[in-house]
């Protein structure tokens, strides 16, 4: 149904969104030498009990009401994308605190799709202007990171550390 | 993935959040749920998004939704003016989406020939 992982990603995190967070986490970790993709959303909206989860990982299930299809789809879709390309699937969830979902791949399998435009899903989910997106992005060599909310706050005429240092300096001396 | 990519995100942020401050005339909701996804729903919200800067469009504001009930007609937005006017875009594209800005957004033209609905809420 997705041709790219990151749309699976965008579709996680509107769970999240749902759920009234406001710190939506995802994490990506792609590291050849390992042959591992691992994918995380993590919230600190308002979670699921264990019945509840149990329930929406047995059969699909959705808790919208107003759903032509009564099957939930998101969180099935991608466990089966997981499944089939070797990893695994887990959903850990806390009323009142929030949710985690992680999916893990081999990186070379065959089937696995495309990250894609990571950044597109990132700017997205980002247009909600009370939820905090954070990227945190690694592969063997490298990491990102990226957080909305620095972004809303920042000051383009904050003082540089340097300037701050040669002035304690100057007052030193 | 191309770490070049993701440094754009920091840019793009700026700028997108200095176009988000105070009241706005008009607010796009992009329904965002698994079908609209599927359907090409980030394709259309990142089109608006690319666009409205572009254009300089202060007074637009654009977030997601889940699913808004037209799940059969995806990509959908809602365009909400602030005077209560709405108008309900289905079946949208790319090149559908920059039209939407280019004449409903910018020069408060509806584009009637893509609109599913309108309506005058209080
Ligand atoms: N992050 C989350 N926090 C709280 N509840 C969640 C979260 N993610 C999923 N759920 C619960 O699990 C259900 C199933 O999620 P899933 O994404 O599979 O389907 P859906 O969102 O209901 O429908 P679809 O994704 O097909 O539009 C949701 O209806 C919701 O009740
Ligand atoms: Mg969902």
């Amino acid at each position: 149904m997705f041709d790219e992982l990151s749309l699976n990603l965008l579709d996680i995190g509107m769970n999240s969104l749902a759920a009234g967070a406001s710190v939506l986490r995802i994490v990506v970790i792609e590291s050849h030498r390992r042959d591992w993709l691992i994918l995380q959303v993590r919230d600190n909206g308002c979670g699921m009990d264990d019945a509840t989860l149990q329930r929406i990982l047995a059969e699909n299930s959705s808790t919208k009401a107003n759903r032509k299809k009564s099957i939930g789809l998101g969180l099935a879709l991608l466990r089966q994308t997981s499944e089939m390309c070797g990893g695994t699937f887990h959903v850990r969830s806390t009323p009142g605190k929030g949710t985690t979902v992680t999916a893990s791949m081999r990186l070379t399998h065959i089937d696995r799709p495309p990250l894609g435009d990571l950044t597109a899903t990132i700017e997205t989910l980002a247009a909600s202007p009370t939820v905090d997106v954070q990227l945190h992005y690694r592969n063997d060599n490298q990491t990102f990171h990226f957080h909305s909310q620095e972004a809303k706050h920042h000051e383009p005429s904050r003082t540089p550390k340097t300037k701050r240092k040669s002035a304690e300096a100057s007052r030193a001396a | 993935m191309n770490l070049a990519e993701l440094q754009k995100l920091k840019e793009k942020a700026q700028k997108q959040v200095a176009l988000r401050e105070g009241n706005k005339k008009y607010r796009v909701v992009v329904s965002m749920g698994t079908s609209g996804i599927a359907a090409g729903a980030r394709d259309v919200m990142k089109t608006m998004l690319d666009e409205i800067e572009k254009r300089g469009l202060a007074d637009v504001e654009v977030r997601v939704t889940g699913e808004i009930g037209l799940e059969d007609v995806e990509p959908v937005i809602r365009v909400e003016r602030a005077d209560g006017e709405q108008t309900t875009y289905a079946r949208l594209d790319a090149e559908k989406a920059r039209k939407i800005v280019a004449e409903h957004l910018a020069h408060d033209t509806p584009v009637e020939n893509l609109a599913v609905g309108k309506e005058k809420k209080p």
